[in-house]
C-alpha cells in the first residue's frame, strides 16, 4: 500500500462546494430540526459564493443533500426561470453534476423561494425553502435571545395579541405572506414568506420540508405528516388570497395562485404563479403530451 | 434585457455578468501586484473584514470586483470557508508584538514610550494635484532616530492593573481547537468572549464606526479614553507535529484598548483585527467597553452591534431587496384591498355596531 492510494487527488472544490465538516454539521442540525418540528436550530452557516439573503441557507441545505442521482428543481417566486432561480440551478448543477428539471413531478429535490408548487409533493421528494427571517416573533420581539426564551416557554401571547389588534384595527388579519403557524402543536414557525395560499399545503404533507435561513443562521423543518396550523381564532377563519376565481391569461389555468400583471389601461390581468404548471397547461391545451400531477387545490378549493 | 421572469433568465444573467467583467477589462498579475503595493490599507481592511490574511488573494479579490468592497470580502470569505484548518497558532500576547506604532491618550508618557510610527494624523490633507499634470510625487526620506524605539512593549492596561486602577481580564487558557470559532459554530447570546472578539475583528469597518460613533457621541454609557492604540506585526508561531515551535511568518495586526471611569475602577474595552485599521479597532473597542450592562435592544448591546456590523450579512440582505418580491407583495395587496373594501362598506353602513371580526 502506498501513501498515494490512501489520499485523494487535489481538487479545487469539494463535491457540492461545502467541505465535509460543513456538511456534517448541517446534516446533524437537519436531523435535530426534524426531531423537534418547527424548532429553530442554530447552525454555523458558511459563506457560499452567493450573497447573503439570496438563498444561501437553502443553498447550504441543497449542497448537503444533493447527489448525482437527484433531479433538482429551483424556483423563485413560483418561476423556474426567474433570474436568481436560474443562477442557483446553474450553481447546483455545476458543483454536484446533478441533472436539473423544471417538472415538479420529476424533481427529487426542490429549492424554492417563497412558493410551494401547486402539484402535490410526494414522500420521496424534499422541499427546501429559502428563509429571509426565521423568527416569527420578530415583529413583536426583535431581540433573538429573548425570542428564543419565548419559544422555550411556548410564550406566544404577544403573537395572538398582534393578530387580535389587526382584526380590531383593520377588520381582518393583515398578515400577508409568512403566516405564523403552529407546528405539531408546539412551536410557532414562519413558513417562510410563502403566500397564505400555500400554508395549508404543509399540513400533514407527505414530503419533508426544510426551511433554512443562511444569513440568520437558523434552520427548521416540517417532517412528513406533521400538523401545521396557521394561528387563527376559532371565530375568524383562516383566509387565503382571493385567487380562486382568477384565470391565467396565458394558459387558461384557473383556481391557482396568480401573479397580477398591471395593464396600461388601469386594469390587471393574471398569470399563474407556478410557471411550470402554466407551461404544462399550455402544452396540454395544444395537444402535446404533458402530465399535470394531482394538485393541492381543485377548482380553487384546498382539498 | 428582461428583468421579469421570462424564458430568458439564464441568458440574461450570463450577459449581465459578462458586461460587468468586460467593463473591468483584463486582470493580469501586474494589476494585482499594483493593487497590493499601492493600496496596503485597503488590502488590510479587506483582509480584516474577511478574516483571511493573504495580501495577494485580497488584492486579487479587489481586482476581480473592481473595488466593490462588500463583493471583495464575500469573495474571500467564500474562499476561506472551504479551506482546511491545518493548525491553530500559539496565542499572541501584547508584549510580544513587533510594534510599529503605539500611542496612548491616557498618559503623557507610558512605559515603553509613545511611538508615532507611520500616520497621516498630523498631515495637512492637501491633494497633490501636480501628479495629474505629469509630476511625480516623491516622498521625502525619513530621518532615522538616534536610538530605535523598543520593538516590544507592555500594554498600558497591564500597568494599570498592577496599580489597582483596573481589574485585568482573567486569562483565557483555551488553546488550539478548544478556542471557540465563530466561523464554525453559530453565534448565540450571551456570546462567548472569543466569539465577540472574533466578530468584532471580522466586522465591517463602516458599520462598527457608525455604532461606535453613536456610543461615543452619547448613546452609550461610557466615554472612551484611548488607553493604547497599536499597529504591529504578530509572529505566527505554530507547533510542528514533532513538538518544535516555529514561526510561520508575521501578520499585520491592529489593536485598541479603551478605558472609562467606572465607580472606583476603570472599565476596559478591547478590540483587535488583522491588518492596520485604526478607526475600526477604536470604534470596536468602544462598543466592547459599552456592552457590559447595556439595555436589551440598545445599539451598544452585544446582540445589536454584533448582528448589525456583520458586513457580508448586512450588505447581502440589503441588495437582496433587488430580487423580485411579487408573490409576497401580492399577498399583502390582497389583505390590504380587502381591508379597504371592508372599511368602505362600514362607512356607508348605517348599523352603528360592527362585529370587529368580519
Amino acid at each position: 500500500m502506498s501513501l498515494k492510494s490512501l489520499t485523494k487527488t487535489w481538487e479545487p472544490m469539494s463535491y457540492g462546494f461545502l467541505d465535509a465538516s460543513a456538511k456534517r454539521e448541517i446534516r446533524r442540525k437537519m436531523l435535530k430540526a426534524i426531531a423537534v418540528p418547527g424548532c429553530q436550530i442554530p447552525y454555523a452557516s458558511r459563506e457560499v459564493p452567493m450573497a447573503r439573503g439570496w438563498g444561501t441557507g437553502g443553498l447550504q441545505v441543497s449542497c448537503t443533500l444533493i447527489n448525482p442521482g437527484m433531479q433538482v428543481k429551483v424556483i423563485d417566486q413560483g418561476a423556474d426561470d426567474s433570474v436568481n432561480a436560474a443562477s442557483i440551478r446553474k450553481f447546483l448543477a455545476r458543483v454536484s453534476g446533478a441533472p436539473t428539471t423544471m417538472n415538479t413531478l420529476e424533481a427529487d429535490l426542490i429549492q424554492s423561494r417563497h412558493r410551494i408548487p401547486e402539484e402535490k409533493l410526494r414522500e420521496d421528494q424534499i422541499l427546501v425553502l429559502q428563509v429571509p427571517n426565521p423568527e416569527p416573533l420578530r415583529p413583536v420581539q426583535p431581540n433573538m435571545s429573548i425570542a428564543r426564551q419565548m419559544h422555550a416557554d411556548a410564550d406566544y401571547g404577544r403573537m395572538w395579541l398582534q393578530l387580535y389588534e389587526q382584526i380590531v384595527r383593520s377588520g381582518r388579519v393583515m398578515q400577508g405572506a409568512s403566516y405564523p403557524s403552529l407546528v405539531n402543536g408546539r412551536f410557532v414557525m414562519t413558513p417562510s414568506p410563502i403566500p397564505r395560499w400555500d400554508v395549508p399545503k404543509m399540513d400533514m404533507a407527505a414530503h419533508l420540508t426544510i426551511l433554512s435561513a443562511g444569513r440568520e443562521k437558523r434552520l427548521h423543518a416540517v417532517p412528513p405528516y406533521t400538523r401545521v396550523e396557521p394561528l387563527v381564532f376559532d371565530d375568524v377563519p383562516y383566509r387565503v388570497e382571493e385567487h380562486a376565481a382568477l384565470t391565467c391569461s396565458r394558459s387558461g389555468a384557473r383556481g391557482f395562485f396568480m401573479n397580477e400583471i398591471p395593464q396600461g389601461d388601469g386594469t390587471s390581468t393574471y398569470e399563474v404563479s407556478d410557471s411550470e404548471l402554466g407551461v404544462k397547461t399550455i402544452r396540454c391545451r395544444d395537444g402535446e403530451a404533458a402530465q399535470v400531477g394531482e394538485t393541492w387545490y381543485k377548482s380553487g378549493e384546498m382539498v | 434585457m428582461a428583468y421579469v421572469a421570462t424564458r430568458g433568465g439564464e441568458r440574461a444573467i450570463e450577459q449581465s455578468e459578462r458586461l460587468f467583467r468586460a467593463e473591468m477589462g483584463e486582470i493580469t498579475p501586474n494589476r494585482v501586484t499594483e493593487i497590493r503595493t499601492a493600496m496596503p490599507y485597503l488590502v488590510d481592511r479587506v483582509m480584516g473584514e474577511s478574516s483571511l490574511y493573504d495580501e495577494d488573494l485580497a488584492a486579487l479579490a479587489l481586482a476581480q470586483t473592481g473595488g466593490e468592497l462588500y463583493e471583495a470580502v464575500l469573495l474571500l470569505r467564500a474562499w476561506r470557508t472551504t479551506q482546511p484548518r491545518l493548525t491553530v497558532a500559539e496565542p499572541v500576547t501584547q508584549e510580544s508584538l513587533f510594534t510599529h506604532r503605539r500611542i496612548s491618550a491616557a498618559f503623557k508618557d507610558i512605559p515603553g514610550g509613545q511611538v508615532l510610527g507611520p500616520t497621516l494624523d498630523y498631515a495637512h490633507r492637501i491633494l497633490a494635484t501636480d501628479v495629474l499634470t505629469g509630476a511625480t510625487f516623491q516622498p521625502v526620506p525619513v530621518d532615522p532616530a538616534s536610538t530605535p524605539s523598543p520593538a516590544q512593549q507592555p500594554s498600558v492596561a497591564a500597568w494599570q492593573a498592577e496599580n489597582n486602577l483596573l481589574t485585568a481580564p482573567t486569562t483565557d487558557t483555551a488553546i488550539g481547537n478548544d478556542i471557540p470559532d465563530v466561523t464554525r459554530e453559530p453565534l448565540l447570546f450571551p456570546a462567548k468572549r472569543a466569539h465577540t472578539l472574533q466578530s468584532l475583528a471580522r466586522a465591517e469597518t463602516g458599520g462598527v464606526l457608525a455604532l461606535g460613533y453613536a456610543a461615543q457621541r452619547g448613546y452609550g454609557q461610557a466615554h472612551p479614553t484611548v488607553n493604547e492604540l497599536r499597529l504591529a506585526e504578530a509572529d505566527i508561531r505554530v507547533r510542528h507535529p514533532c513538538g518544535t515551535v516555529f514561526s510561520a511568518g508575521r501578520v499585520k495586526v491592529s489593536q485598541a484598548e479603551v478605558v472609562s471611569k467606572k465607580d472606583t475602577e476603570l472599565g476596559l474595552g478591547f478590540a483587535a483585527t488583522l491588518g492596520w485599521n485604526e478607526v475600526k479597532v477604536i470604534a470596536a473597542a468602544t462598543l466592547d467597553l459599552n456592552a457590559h450592562g447595556a439595555p436589551k435592544g440598545s445599539p451598544t448591546e452585544e446582540e445589536f452591534f454584533l448582528y448589525h456590523t456583520e458586513g457580508v450579512e448586512s450588505s447581502g440582505f440589503c441588495i437582496h431587496f433587488k430580487l423580485p418580491h411579487y408573490v409576497t407583495f401580492q399577498s399583502s395587496l390582497d389583505a390590504m384591498r380587502d381591508a379597504k373594501a371592508k372599511r368602505a362598506v362600514s362607512k356607508t353602513d348605517v348599523k352603528p355596531q360592527m362585529e370587529p371580526a368580519e
